[in-house]
């Protein structure tokens, strides 16, 4: 029996493991107790999660659509149709043609090599991943008033803070180990401040609790802020010296009429001047933020109202204080930073300056594409010359994941072709042309960047299971079929070429990162040791910029048809679209089946009882799942998981999307539901 | 040979890289991460023996692993062929903490006790255990108060005590005796100075607990009932349900059993580690959960690992290593969870407190004065308000008056987790 440190391959957290090996199979985990996030545990998902790496589901040999069936074919077939199909819609279309998604499972170098096959090689700006559908905003929001979308500040920060204000964050849940470190300060006397509508187990410990209706952030912030600024509580000298756009900005907040907090969100005045005052009156507060505050069509402007909020009471800058938008996946910051995205190269180097593409044209012996890129949803939605004719998908399941599963799906289907890389023959992949199969986390080396901005390795513990490859070993394969051949023996060379383009990266070598934990971007060279903090002393962007933003309602309210709000999210004992969690027993038994979280008061009033069946339906179409009666959702309002392909949350959801960034509004839609006898 | 020997520090890669030529050799070792883990060593001086630092999951795991194949399965021609996998191994154990060794002990007792599992038993029956006393104890560790540690007085194969620049070795079990018989050149006789100097080692390792904890008072009051409710509220609310408290436990034996295929015609019997913290560890096919609530599943652990454990075995399985002290950040552990139930007034007294809670916000009693008369009626064993009213603190109106003020309050709000989790 061998052990192997490497990532967690489930959330952001970051947490490093040893991976026990026994005759070639991974049999055990053991959490590091050096590791500043692990410190000797796991959450469910990490301590039984290896489970899926072996089981019988994993695709073992690449297949290939014939008459209809995917039957078992060799790589070389494989990759010769994907390049062949690929170069067909791109000579006929153009590149624009195609769209890429890549994935913020796979490692940083998975993601640059994609981002890079996408542009270099399909010569196309449609590259994007699951951060459209989680973070998109705070990359926008963040960089627009900081210049980062990143978390400001460190986990380990947490417990040092004086209040912690978690809005849109279930983290006792998403992010079990970073709620560690809010237990941690509760511990030191610190105070915690829960908004939320959905009454979360973290709300049991918050010194004040406020429950606004769905898809109100705006307001409550804006009102927030207005408390703060009537009594005074602002911090002046940080913002005269740090920030730029105050006088509009506090114009703008005069104008706001504190009445409309409680007839919009629900939350009493004095409630939230208590939350006011609470957060504005110490110097070391925290914000910490998720999906509850991206998800809507005013996602970036509830990212900016948390960033406007942070700087009126000087809480950038410094230690223990910042905004901490907590990403899911273990490598979705990784996945942004290596420009899977369509407007900016890796280290969010603008692809429209000429200066930033000529560097990479130079580096990668080639032109790049000018047309700007379609985000994830666009290229399910496109039409005309926007139309995505062919695709390539790494490890991601749309077919799951995005809103209005029905059109999604039509969408898969109409493909002229489809290439899917994936571990396991996903929804999405049941759609596929050509499907791949790909190596997991246990299988190969590479690196993940958690939440944190913490840059950390992935160790290989065993040989691929079957045929299976590392996905940076796919696209060099598929790469060199189209003619551009990529040469790397190992994915340390895919990052020193990763250091050498991405100021943010640039001191990031393999060698550095064998020792200690990982090493916090930015790290511009060799010798710097990473910033664990951003914007110390000075914002990224310069001076902080106020935003003036004003309330706008949810794309969809109840009405009489649809009575209740829909709310989506995540559960803790299971993954996003459940190909991996639901595959584990431990976590499969925990909840075996999809649910429907009602208020008991409407169940009465519907006539369910807890576990019977009921019908959820939207504009879109509908699910039966069991109900499930609970307190922790306020009347008129439901709660599904999106996890479960039998009743598939996203039937559900509309696919209308914040304008300014793509991220499309899972938090609030309207339903109707009815007991199924 | 005598009972006790001398093993010069020097020496003892010298003994270890003879045992394990004969033997699966398994050590704590500090890895070049910084952790200290048990491994196999398979080569003495390629590692860092780290005697001083509690690894970071129990030995528990080389006896009973966390996914352990029991038997493969086939299927051909419509019949069903079975192949066990049973292990069969030689070990020796070196520098177990006395309460990870105590803690195989125990399971020893467990895996035999009514059915014999060969699993457990093939792993154990050859493997040797050598304890090394622990002179500094960790920040989380009470085994003093489990007695189960700093230093065995029995159970171990040979125990040894740091003495600087040697070893003292205690001679437990045959096959202790054994070992240091082959290798008796690595050994000499202890001298009575050495044995007065390993005495000292240990009462002053004993002096060196900084948690002190009662196990007795807690058995006692949880099988008396006297635990009050909103004490399994609280820690259920604050239980994270991830498991790691069983999965480190050295002694938390119970798993799950699970068939796994490997292919449409042949698959593994399969069992892996298991939590009762689960809400699946005890949900029946059905759906229904006698264990639904966190509070519920949390009652039950503590309630295995002290009234059931001390009732079936004369002890609790809790053998204080610490670990789910370091792990839970709910603070669901069993330090935090003994202090609870020690400190908290019993169950009857707990309306007292309420009583004297209202009063307080109410104004009409001093802290000072409700201290006094909580003192006194201790002694008396008359309700609060019986014992307020009687020492002219308050009058029975005001008493009501403060309880309709209570009355009029909006009621705390309900805890999800009763319906909902």
């Amino acid at each position: 029996m061998h052990r192997v440190l490497t990532t967690c391959c489930f959330c952001a957290c970051g947490c490093n493991l040893y991976l026990e090996v026994k005759n070639g199979k991974v049999v055990g985990v053991i959490p590091s107790r050096q590791h500043p996030i692990a410190r000797g545990n796991l959450c469910l998902k990490g301590w039984n999660g290896f489970e899926f790496v072996h089981h019988k589901d994993r695709l073992k040999y690449p297949l290939i659509r014939k008459n209809g069936r995917l039957v078992e074919a060799t790589w070389n077939e494989a990759l010769e149709l994907v390049a062949q199909r690929l170069s067909q819609i791109k000579e006929r279309h153009g590149g624009q043609s195609l769209g890429v998604l890549s994935s913020g499972k796979c490692s940083n170098e998975e993601n640059y090599l994609l981002m890079k096959f996408a542009r270099a090689v399909l010569k196309t700006n449609n590259v994007d991943h699951c951060a459209r559908l989680c973070h998109s905003p705070t990359v926008v929001g963040l960089g627009n008033a900081f210049g980062s979308g990143a978390m400001t500040n460190s986990i380990s920060e947490l417990a040092r803070a004086k209040v912690i204000l978690v809005t849109g964050s279930n983290t006792t849940e998403q992010h079990p180990q970073i709620a560690r470190f809010i237990f941690d300060a509760l511990a030191r006397g610190s105070k915690l401040i829960v908004v939320d509508p959905r009454r979360i187990r973290l709300s049991k410990f918050a010194h004040i609790y406020l429950q606004p209706r769905l898809g109100t952030d705006v307001i409550w912030l804006n009102g927030m802020m207005k408390i703060i600024l009537d009594e005074g509580l602002l911090d002046d000298a940080f913002i005269k010296m740090r920030t730029e756009n105050f006088r509009a900005f506090s114009e703008h907040l005069r104008k706001f009429d504190l009445e409309q907090v409680e007839a919009v969100s629900g939350i009493a005045v004095e409630d939230l001047r208590r939350a006011a005052r609470m957060y504005a009156s110490v110097k070391r507060a925290m914000i910490i933020y998720s999906m509850g505050i991206t998800q809507h069509i005013c996602g970036t402007d509830n990212v900016q109202s948390i960033a406007n909020m942070a700087m009126l009471t000087g809480h950038v800058e410094q230690e223990c204080t910042g905004v901490g938008p907590l990403r899911g996946q273990n490598n979705v910051q990784g996945a942004c930073d290596m420009g899977a995205l369509p407007g900016t190269l890796p280290g969010y180097q603008s692809i429209a300056d000429e200066g930033i593409r000529r560097k990479f044209e130079k580096t990668w012996k080639t032109d790049l594409p000018l047309a700007p890129g379609l985000t994830e949803i666009g290229m399910f939605h496109g039409t005309g010359d926007k139309k995505v004719r062919g695709m390539f998908i790494m490890g991601e399941n749309p077919a799951m994941s995005h809103p209005d599963l029905r059109a999604t799906r039509r969408a898969l289907a109409a493909l002229e072709f489809l290439a899917v890389s994936d571990i396991f023959l996903t929804e999405t992949a049941q759609f596929a042309d050509v499907v791949l199969p790909a190596a997991s986390f246990a299988e190969k080396d590479g690196t993940f960047t958690s939440t944190e901005r913490r840059i950390q390795r992935v160790r290989k513990a065993i040989s691929p299971i079957g045929k299976s490859n590392p996905d940076w070993q796919i696209i060099c394969e598929l790469s060199a079929r189209m003619n551009y051949p990529m040469h790397y023996e190992s994915p340390a060379e895919i990052m020193e070429e990763i250091a050498l383009l991405t100021p943010i990266y640039g001191g990031i070598y393999y060698d550095r990162l064998e020792h200690g934990w990982g090493l916090f971007w930015p790290c511009p060279n060799r010798d710097h040791p990473g910033t664990p903090f951003l914007h110390k002393g000075s914002f990224v962007r310069g001076k902080g910029r106020f935003d003036c933003i004003s309330y706008r309602p949810p794309e969809e309210t109840p009405d009489d048809q649809y009575p209740f709000y829909l709310t989506t999210g995540r559960i803790y004992a299971h993954w996003h679209t459940g190909s991996m969690s639901r595959r584990v027993t431990a976590l499969s038994r925990e909840r075996p089946e999809a649910f429907v979280e009602i208020n008991p008061r409407d169940a009465k009033r519907l006539g369910v009882a807890n576990r019977d069946t009921v019908r959820v339906t939207s504009r879109r179409g509908e699910i039966t799942l069991k109900a499930r009666l609970t307190d922790d959702v306020p009347e008129k309002t439901v709660f599904i998981s999106f996890h479960f392909a039998e009743a598939p949350a996203n039937i559900l959801t509309h696919d209308r999307c914040d304008p300014g960034v793509g991220i499309p509004e899972f938090k609030v839609c309207a339903v109707r539901l009815e007991g199924v006898k | 040979m005598p009972d006790d020997v001398i093993l010069n520090k020097e020496h003892l890669k010298s003994f270890l890289r003879k045992i394990a030529k004969e033997r699966e050799l398994i050590a704590p070792v500090k890895n070049r991460h910084g952790d200290t883990l048990f491994e196999v060593v398979s080569s003495v001086d390629d590692v860092t023996f780290d005697l001083e630092t509690r690894p970071v999951v129990s030995p528990k795991s080389f006896f009973l692993p966390p996914t352990e194949t029991l038997f493969h399965y086939q299927r051909k021609e419509g019949k069903y062929l079975f192949k066990e996998v049973l292990p069969k191994l030689s070990r020796v154990f070196f520098g177990l903490r006395s309460c990870d060794l105590w803690a195989i002990l125990f399971l020893d007792v467990v895996f035999q006790e009514d059915f014999k599992d060969l699993y457990y038993l093939n792993r154990r029956q050859d493997t040797i255990l050598i304890n090394v006393g622990c002179r500094e104890p960790m920040k989380n560790c009470f085994c003093k108060s489990a007695k189960s540690g700093p230093f065995l007085t029995q159970g171990y194969d040979l125990q040894f005590t740091d003495l600087g620049d040697r070893f003292f070795v205690e001679i437990g079990r045959p096959r202790g005796r054994e070992l240091v018989e082959k290798w008796d050149y690595f050994f000499r006789p202890a001298t009575n100075k050495d044995r007065d100097e390993q005495y000292e080692i240990v009462l002053e390792a004993e002096s060196k607990f900084e948690r002190i904890v009662d196990f007795d008072t807690a058995i006692s009051r949880f099988m008396n009932n006297e635990v009050d409710d909103a004490l399994w509220e609280e820690l259920g609310d604050r239980c994270q349900g991830c498991g790691g408290c069983a999965y480190v436990c050295p002694t938390c034996y119970c798993f799950d059993m699970v068939d796994r295929p490997i292919s449409d015609s042949e698959g593994e019997r399969v069992r892996i580690h298991d939590a009762c913290t689960l809400a699946g560890f005890t949900r029946l096919a059905g759906g229904h959960n006698p264990r639904h609530e966190r509070s519920r599943r949390v009652r039950r652990r503590f309630y295995h690992k002290l009234p059931f454990a001390q009732e079936r075995y004369h002890r609790p399985s809790c053998v204080g290593c610490g670990r789910c002290v370091e792990i839970c950040f709910g603070r669901v552990d069993m330090i935090h969870f003994i202090r609870m139930v020690c400190e908290r007034p019993e169950k009857s007294s707990q309306a007292s407190l309420r009583l004297g809670e209202i009063l307080l916000d109410a104004g009409l009693l001093s802290a000072e004065g409700l201290k006094i008369a909580l003192e006194k009626q201790a002694g008396t064993g008359k309700p609060l308000g019986t014992q307020l009213v009687e020492d002219g603190l308050i009058t029975t109106e005001e008493i009501v008056s403060a309880l309709g003020l209570q009355l009029g309050m909006p009621g705390t709000p309900e805890t999800g987790g009763v319906i909902g989790r």
